[in-house]
């Protein structure tokens, strides 16, 4: 009896840290294509070279894209932060009638495939002649990475204790004050963490940017997947490295600065 | 919402008890509404008609309503049987995501050390952070005939010749599970996390073993979870675009696959429309269940 439930335990725990490693091993994997010196993908690796890294970096095509992503993840996270935190204010402050349709709204981007978001947007640039510049561009991504920051604004306004703003008012802080010393700081980390959010859903944001990238002007996913139908060499698994080592960065950054638990739990 | 302190009332039901009177912060709606209409509904709704026009409105004037999409559709077996090669793969995924994420969720919801829970959450959300492209890349490095799999396997002898483990159905499978696993966990979490521990523990001190308390506690009260999480994946792993195209091969041939194909070589975005609003009808069916779901998970707090 003894005996057999600790086999259960074993097994319990045996079969959890395969699927870890399983989550985990093909991302550590990468790492060691990106420092092979073969030229093509093969394993068990044969040395260490820095060379794809600096292949990676000095093919333009890559660095331009990386440049774009870059800079598009910047605007997404500015304009996200700015539409998201105030629709989710309007959504719990305002007394709206139809917020709830309105949430149901702004939350369906991350119910619907992407790639028909990203279809109806190149249509309709089509049929208004616009073709496809940089700033269609952002605003398909924005409009897939807003619900990450109504939705984290959302969890702060939630647990937020209005008695500070009252007592704020009580003692002649006029409304813009309260909303600028008192109301506004209380928000800020959930819409930080919505921004980061954003960033990341903008910068490996794909099947949007599919539709709506011009040739010579893609991002970074688009332009990796491009050369990936054709070639399978270390320069991906470089490429693939630094786009960790942002995402990474940020996770870090978001967990030390503000803690990611409180803001999965929706 | 969860998280909500019992003590407090949230601020949306003081407001509502108030009455529906707008606020002036109410007018802070508008910018986001802004951007939805022009650049999310707008564009659904011009996918829609797109769908059921003859052609592009702008240079071809003569241009009429047309059911013609959709028959094309239904005419040609190419069409009908990528549908189901899409939902096949959808279902198959979410199997897969649904026995690899059941566990670790419920490692991670019964997991007392803050510690060994912030462990696993990182692991989690370490692959969602590093985007669809990469982990593809992953899995090709993992799968394809010179790979780390095939070339361990010849090495020691337990095959001869490399196995097919990529250019098909199954590589794509195997691709997509481990991308949309982190969904499923993050879902099913939350939900075992609510199953009161007590109620196993009862069941255990009347006799039943481990694996009868969980079985009969725990697994059926977590099954609004599973459903979410799976309606979830599944509609993630249909709309998938990237990983039916790399680790899929000349094998597999998706609705999203051929929705980019007539907008990019056919030039046909018409048809395009129509298989769009294919998709978005599967989808809308999986998002107005998801939100039953969770509607029936959140009237469950309250009582």
């Amino acid at each position: 009896m003894r005996a057999k439930v600790d086999l259960g335990v074993i097994a319990y725990f045996g079969l959890n840290g395969a699927i870890v490693f399983f989550l985990l091993a093909p991302i550590a994997i990468v790492s060691v294509f990106a420092v092979n010196p073969t030229p093509y993908i093969s394993f068990p690796p044969v040395g260490f070279t820095l060379a794809w890294f600096a292949k990676f970096f000095a093919n333009p095509d890559f660095i331009n894209a990386l440049w774009l992503s870059l800079k598009v993840a910047a605007a997404v996270l500015v304009l996200s932060m700015l539409i998201g935190a105030t629709a989710a204010l309007a959504l719990v402050r305002g007394n709206l009638p139809g917020a709830r349709l309105a949430t149901a709204l702004f939350m369906s981007p991350l119910m619907l495939p992407a790639i028909l978001t990203g279809l109806a947007l190149f249509q309709i640039y089509l049929l208004a002649g616009i073709g496809r510049p940089i700033w269609g561009l952002v605003m398909g991504h924005t409009v897939v990475a807003v619900p990450y920051v109504i939705r984290t604004t959302l969890a702060v306004l939630h647990n937020f204790d209005r008695r500070l703003e009252e007592a704020a008012a009580a003692l002649g802080a006029d409304p813009a004050r309260v909303f600028l010393e008192v109301t506004l700081p209380l928000i800020r980390p959930g819409v930080i963490a919505g921004g980061i959010f954003a960033f990341i859903v903008s910068f490996d944001q794909f099947p949007v940017s599919l539709f709506l990238v011009v040739p010579k002007g893609e991002t970074l996913p688009v332009v990796l997947f491009n050369y990936m139908k054709f070639d399978l060499d270390g320069a991906i698994a470089a490429a693939s490295m630094v786009s960790i080592a942002l995402a990474l960065t940020v996770v870090i950054l978001l967990e030390w600065r503000i803690g990611l638990r409180a803001y999965l739990k929706l | 919402m969860a998280s909500n302190t019992a003590g407090r009332v949230s601020p949306v039901s003081a407001q509502t008890r108030r009455g529906r009177k707008a606020t002036a912060v109410g007018w802070l709606i508008w910018p986001a509404l802004l951007l939805f209409a022009l650049f999310f509904l707008l564009p659904l709704g011009v996918l829609g008609v797109m769908a059921f026009l003859s052609g592009n409105p702008v240079n071809a004037p003569a241009v009429h309503f047309t059911l013609r999409h959709f028959q094309r559709f239904f005419a040609d077996d190419l069409y009908p049987e990528a549908l189901w090669a899409t939902l096949r793969i959808g279902f198959l995924t979410t199997l897969a995501a649904l026995l690899l994420g059941y566990p670790l969720a419920h490692l991670m919801a019964r997991a007392h050390s803050r510690i060994a829970h912030a462990l696993l959450l990182m692991a989690v959300i370490a692959p969602m952070l590093t985007g669809i492209v990469v982990r593809t890349f992953a899995w090709m490095t993992l799968l394809q005939d010179r790979g780390v799999i095939n070339t361990t396997l010849v090495a020691l002898g337990v095959t001869e010749r490399p196995l097919k483990l990529m250019y098909n159905e199954f590589g794509t499978i195997v691709a997509l599970t481990h991308i949309y696993v982190p969904f499923m966990v993050l879902t099913l979490a939350g939900v075992i996390g609510r199953v009161d521990e007590r109620l196993e523990d009862a069941a255990r001190s009347l006799g039943a073993t481990r694996w009868q308390a969980f079985r009969e506690v725990t697994l059926p009260l977590s099954l609004p979870g599973i459903l979410a999480g799976s309606l979830l994946v599944f509609a993630l792993s249909i709309s998938a675009y990237v990983t039916p195209v790399l680790m899929g091969g000349t094998d597999v041939l998706t609705l999203p696959m051929l929705i980019y194909q007539q907008v990019s070589s056919s030039f046909n975005p018409n048809f395009a429309g129509a298989l769009g609003l294919i998709l978005l009808a599967v989808s809308l069916t999986l998002v107005i269940a998801y939100n039953k779901v969770l509607a029936g998970l959140a009237g469950e707090e309250v009582s």
